[in-house]
């Protein structure tokens, strides 16, 4: 592709020349017209007019469209599944009409390329070769009528950005109106939910800059950590699970869309969660040690902790915390203790406690009540 | 109003693209794992794709949109149109191949840089992606790839057609190092059965011979490797019905630290303390079936989750060099040296769980959830014991009794009052909660959430041979140093008939309730106020409160109305309390509670002291606050700051006494343009955590009343735990992280530059009522004890800078390099690069290196395919 050198000196002219060219794009062409069937709203098009336009391909559209009852029953429609999502009303602009996607791309030529290399665009472009990708843009952006009129006044189309003034559940509605469900069920009432996330805060359909997902950066870990910058720097301590590796991802354990936990697991608990990858410590064991079985967490901090395998606290502080049985648990340990110490104990060395009660998660030992053997 | 009216119109036809829509959204979000695929060299898995000549986004305006957030987007790549497979073909492809030569010098087995990489020297097929697509059918197949070397590398295959189906397959081998300063004694590393070397006698060792086998033992690395693959398929299956298959497998291969006891060495204990290496052989096979359905107004996910868990070396089998000797002095007759773990059993795991959703007027959802689960196993179980012989120790000449056991007696499955484990947990799972927003301008909802582990396991240690309860402890160490702590009880037996042991397993599991109402006020378009209470009503099993009632109230506030910034603040406040605390609830699975159990002359110690609260189930007050703010400046400059802090206080004399964490983060984003882009972050948190205990009075300064009629008095300042008994502990932590990036793009010449510091401190002090409460109360030991243990440290520095070249429009050539340096300490490994060998202990681990440098340089020829 040729690639024009860019002035940010011609951006005001830009503006106002695609401001035309998209009034003039907005009025119906001779080859527009001949696909129309019955006009209506200003620009003369109808959703099922723009539905019709769509690329031929035969992925089932026929039966999406087919059992709504909103849309015009067809048998031989040249439809994707992908035209049976209408345009969503814009709320800050009700009474705009759609306009098709080649009016918008008359101005938006860079975007449109950009676009059509995400697997959210590409899929509206299904079968392109036929006919166009007519709706692909509204499907999301809602009618472009006043936005192409004005395309200096913010709300007049769905925007999915920081300045583009539509509400943030406006624009959470419009993304749900496809992906409602699924993963994410549970959205409504979801901290992120709650917390007034946009979809496009983590999702950039416009552009691939990530391999799947289409994220809003180059990596999930990379979106998380745009607002977790503390849950980031703690990935970076002595013991740590593979993030900054490359090796996983938060969305490996968490939901961002919602769960019914509240942490966004995508499990029922942390242990569960835990259990996928650390199979080995599902058990149930002859015998049990109680924090392990009730919470992971009450010992290991995942995200990253300066001690040796996750552990909150170093080890004997850590099991001192809970075991002040008689003889030897409840000793406070000092620095004589050490290696180097004048009385080197077997509880503060090395893996400390660990070195005896290795079982720690559970034995399954007749003679591992105290997870020795 | 009339903007949610428009909004609820619309809902019902945008509903109608949802079934295509789903196919293509995948159940990846609703599955653990797997989800990313990168390596040290490329955390991304994607960054070379990211490479070419930008040329921005839009030519209406200049630079990147942000998100509603105000977080910048990043300039995308350059696009690729692909080329046709063929002359008149659909399909058309685009990829990168990225292959080339690393170059380690330095410390490049540093534990710290190889923790999850398995960096080699030499020649690295560095990078593969593939695309390929059919614009006209909405095909597609995808493949990504790279490879550091046999156990760092991923293969991910990912196929579809838009709006149709997808597949998906996966090959990949994760390393995770444990150590690369490790020197076992043992023959046998990797397998179950730990064998000594010719020079050392299991059981007749002296400290030096074993100094000598340990100082002449190999340097070895522990660490293991995760090889994982897998399959999906997903799909419409009927009428918008979505399917999804996922089976995967894992098998993980290699060593771990472990232990090996053999009794105690601490204060001249004659014992032994093995720190082993025990295998990893698991297979672990997992299975996730799903149905799903969007409906216009009704929403269905069914889930079947199975995981099927195999270890291959299910037990490890040690021998112990130390020769133990009995503390009264008489002839050891036992000779206990062969050690043995079981190690985790197979097990297989369950899970169906089905959400269903429906919208109700007023702009509102109602949905629930139940699920059932089972974790079961049943493996056969090991004997007591592996010994041969007697264990025990006979004091008949210095005219005591004998507490010598047959060996034969526990070293066998007859031993066992059953033969298998027949270990079970069922859980289950019901969840309901209604939201509403009834206005633009407020909404509220409502949960209620039941959650029960249910656990089934029973076992009594019971040998029908001998009519003993109990089992034999440390290998049967135990009671071969210290007469009569077998640990087993016998009623018939008067040696044995006040011998206080686990005869039980306890099988811990709870119920738990969760009611949440909360609800969210927008008094603005740019503000947003939101509150929400929740009671969590918790019912441990067999733990020392039955009931745990803890009530949260959390108040949030998002904010857009401060200039271009958005503000978003919170604050939450807990207090939990619960009922009575019984300190000891565990009488019932301990010989105590059997017929026959003879109280000992002077009462049942004290199992604990009274005034502990555990901090799972302790009175604590609890604060939260957080604060993160993303300010945009300009088109190019954005500022985020998160500021936060927890403060935990737990109403308790003796456990953990309280934490508290502070911190804050500044980041700092520059694009001026897709040529350029820089950003800078800094890091500090802050941490404490306190704790106190009682030691026991077992003797010498700590007074006498273990074994007088007072150890069975649990009162802190009684008799067994006198409050000069009593110390206290904190860990304070400080962790500082800074870092910078900076990417230019000089036209044919592409330059990045990456700085990354990451620094830890930790101190752990105490302080002690009298001497009584220290380990060891001799004059030396005392003086030495000192007011805190040396500090721990932790740094790391990594500078990285990559130029690529851009020779045409297909070859290409990534130059890079990356200076790694890190310096470490750690009290618990103090002496351990001079000698692992402290009189009867031998360890494995040295510990992480305390300072190491390693340079890395390599080249990547990249062509575009």
């Amino acid at each position: 592709m040729r690639v024009f050198p860019f002035r940010p000196g011609t951006l005001l002219c830009a503006a106002r020349l695609c401001a035309v060219i998209g009034l003039l794009a907005a009025l119906p062409m001779p080859g527009v017209l001949a696909q129309q069937a019955a006009p209506a709203g200003s620009s003369g098009l109808s959703q099922g007019d723009i539905a019709r336009m769509l690329p031929a391909t035969d992925m089932g559209a026929n039966d999406a469209r087919n059992r709504d009852p909103h849309l015009r029953p067809v048998s031989d429609s040249p439809a994707t599944p992908f035209d049976a999502a209408p345009i969503p009303k814009n709320p800050l602009a009700p009474d705009a009409d759609a306009v098709g996607a080649k009016t918008c791309i008359a101005c938006h030529a860079l975007e449109n390329v950009q676009a059509s290399h995400s697997l959210h665009v590409a899929s509206f472009r299904v079968g392109a070769a036929h006919s166009g990708p007519q709706a692909a843009c509204e499907t999301c952006h809602g009618p472009g009528s006043l936005h192409a009129k004005n395309p200096a006044a913010k709300g007049t189309i769905i925007a999915f950005t920081h300045d583009g003034g539509t509400p943030v559940q406006a624009q959470t509605q419009v993304c749900l109106g496809c992906h409602a469900g699924g993963a994410r069920q549970h959205w409504l009432g979801s901290v992120h939910e709650n917390r007034g996330l946009s979809c496009s805060d983590c999702h950039n359909p416009m552009a691939r800059l990530s391999p799947e997902g289409v994220l809003a950066k180059p990596s999930i870990n990379e979106v998380c950590s745009s607002c977790h910058q503390d849950i980031r720097a703690k990935f970076n301590r002595r013991s740590h699970m593979p993030l900054p590796e490359g090796q996983m991802a938060c969305t490996d354990c968490h939901n961002p869309h919602g769960t019914i936990t509240k942490p966004l697991l995508k499990t029922d608990t942390v242990n569960e969660t835990c259990y996928a990858c650390h199979a080995e410590k599902r058990g149930p064991f002859l015998f049990e040690h109680a924090p392990v079985r009730q919470n992971c967490l009450n010992c290991h901090d995942v995200h990253g902790s300066n001690q040796q395998t996750l552990l909150v606290a170093p080890i004997p502080m850590l099991c001192q915390q809970c075991h002040t049985m008689t003889q030897h648990p409840n000793d406070l340990q000092s620095a004589a203790g050490l290696g180097k110490g004048v009385s080197p104990d077997e509880r503060i060395m090395g893996r400390g406690c660990l070195t005896c009660h290795t079982n720690i998660h559970g034995s399954n030992n007749p003679s591992g009540p105290k997870f020795h053997k | 109003m009339r903007k949610l009216q428009l909004l609820l119109l619309a809902l019902p036809g945008l509903v109608a693209g949802t079934a295509a829509a789903q196919v293509a959204d995948g159940s990846d979000t609703m599955r653990v794992g797997d989800m990313q695929y990168g390596n040290a060299l490329d955390p991304r898995g994607w960054t070379p794709m990211m490479a070419g000549i930008q040329e921005g986004f839009s030519w209406l305006h200049a630079g990147m949109k942000r998100t509603p957030t105000g977080v910048p987007y990043p300039y995308p790549p350059q696009a690729d149109d692909g080329t046709p497979l063929a002359p008149g073909s659909d399909w058309t492809y685009r990829g990168l191949l990225q292959l080339g030569y690393i170059h380690l010098n330095g410390d490049r087995n540093a534990e710290f840089f190889r923790q999850y990489s398995d960096w080699k020297n030499g020649f690295a097929p560095g990078y593969l992606g593939l695309m390929f697509d059919n614009r006209r059918t909405g095909e597609y197949v995808e493949f990504r790839g790279s490879r550091l070397s046999a156990d760092d590398q991923y293969y991910r295959l990912r196929a579809g057609k838009y709006g149709s189906y997808r597949v998906e397959a996966f090959y990949r081998d994760m390393p995770h190092t444990v150590s690369t300063n490790a020197f076992p004694i043992w023959n046998g590393i990797g397998s179950n059965q730990l064998t000594l070397p010719a020079s050392l006698t299991p059981g007749g060792s002296t400290p030096a011979q074993i100094a000598a086998a340990s100082a002449a033992a190999p340097r070895r690395t522990i660490g293991l490797t995760r090889t994982r693959s897998g399959l999906s398929l997903e799909g419409e299956l009927y009428h918008g019905w979505i399917g999804s298959a996922a089976i995967s497998n894992e098998e993980r291969k290699g060593t771990r630290l472990w232990g090996g006891p053999m009794f105690f060495a601490f204060n001249q204990l004659q014992g032994g303390i093995n720190e082993t290496v025990r295998p990893i052989d698991f297979s672990t096979t997992d299975v996730n079936l799903s149905l799903r359905k969007v409906g216009k107004v009704w929403r269905f996910v069914g889930t079947y989750t199975g995981s099927f868990f195999r270890n291959h070396k299910d037990y490890l089998d040690y021998q112990s060099p130390f020769q133990l000797q009995n503390v009264v002095g008489v002839p050891q007759v036992a000779n206990i040296y062969q050690g043995e773990f079981s190690l985790e059993p197979d097990n297989d795991y369950h899970n169906l769980r089905l959400d269903l959703s429906r919208e109700l007027k007023g702009n509102g959802q109602f949905s629930v959830a139940a699920a059932w689960g089972t974790m079961r196993q049943n493996a056969a179980l090991r004997p007591p014991v592996t010994c041969t012989g007697l264990l025990g120790v006979d004091m008949t000449p210095i005219g005591g009794p004998n507490y010598t056991l047959p060996c034969a007696d526990w070293n066998t499955p007859a031993a066992l009052s059953q033969r298998n484990a027949n270990a079970r947990i069922d859980t289950g799972l019901f969840d309901a909660r209604v939201n509403f927003h009834p206005s633009s301008s407020f909404g509220w909802h409502a949960g209620l959430r039941w959650y029960r582990e249910d656990n089934k396991t029973r076992y009594l240690a019971y040998n029908p041979q001998t009519g003993q309860y109990g089992y034999i402890s440390e290998n049967g160490s135990q009671g071969s140093i210290v007469p009569g702590e077998v640990g087993i009880f016998d009623p018939r037996n008067p040696l044995y008939w006040s011998s206080n042991v686990t005869v039980r397993n306890v099988p811990y599991g709870y119920d738990d309730t969760l009611f949440e109402l909360g609800g969210d006020w927008q008094p603005g378009r740019r503000d947003s106020l939101g509150v929400v209470y929740t009671f969590d009503h918790n019912e441990p099993k067999y733990r020392e409160r039955k009931r745990v009632d803890e009530h949260r109230i959390k108040v949030s506030w998002v904010s857009r109305s401060l200039g271009e910034a958005t503000l978003r603040a919170s604050y939450e406040y807990a207090r939990r309390r619960g009922g009575p605390y019984n300190y000891d609830p565990y009488a019932q699975f301990f010989s105590e509670a059997l017929p026959g159990f003879v109280d000992p002359v002077n009462g049942l110690p004290a199992h604990t002291v009274a005034d502990m609260r555990k901090y799972d189930l302790s009175d604590r007050d609890e604060s939260k606050a957080r604060l993160i703010v993303t300010y945009p400046f300009g088109d190019a400059t954005t500022v985020s700051a998160t500021l936060y802090g927890n403060r935990d206080q737990y109403a308790t004399p003796i456990g953990r006494q309280d934490t508290r964490s502070t911190g804050a983060t500044l980041q700092w984003d520059w694009q001026p343009s897709a040529r350029t882009t820089a950003s800078a972050y800094l890091g500090i948190e802050t941490s404490h955590m306190g704790v106190s205990n009682v030691g026991d009075s077992d003797g010498g300064a700590a007074g006498a009343a273990l074994g007088t009629p007072g150890q069975t008095n649990p009162k802190l300042g009684g008799p067994l735990y006198p409050y000069g008994n009593q110390w206290w502990e904190f860990d304070r932590e400080r962790n500082s992280n800074a870092g910078f990036t900076l990417t230019h793009d000089f036209g044919r010449v592409r330059a990045d530059l990456n700085y990354n510091y990451s620094g830890s401190f930790g101190h752990v002090g105490y302080s002690y009522a009298t001497i009584g409460a220290l380990a060891y109360r001799e004059a030396d030991a005392a003086a030495a004890a000192g007011n805190a243990f040396p500090d721990n440290k932790y740094r790391s520095n990594t500078l990285e800078l990559g130029f690529n070249f851009d020779f045409t429009r297909r070859f290409g050539m990534r130059l890079f390099g990356r200076r790694e340096t890190g310096s470490f300490t750690d009290w618990h490994y103090l002496g351990f690069d001079q000698t692992l060998s402290y009189g009867q202990r031998i360890y494995t681990d040295k510990g992480p290196q305390h300072h190491y440098g390693v340079t890395m340089l390599g080249a990547m020829f990249n062509v575009k395919l």
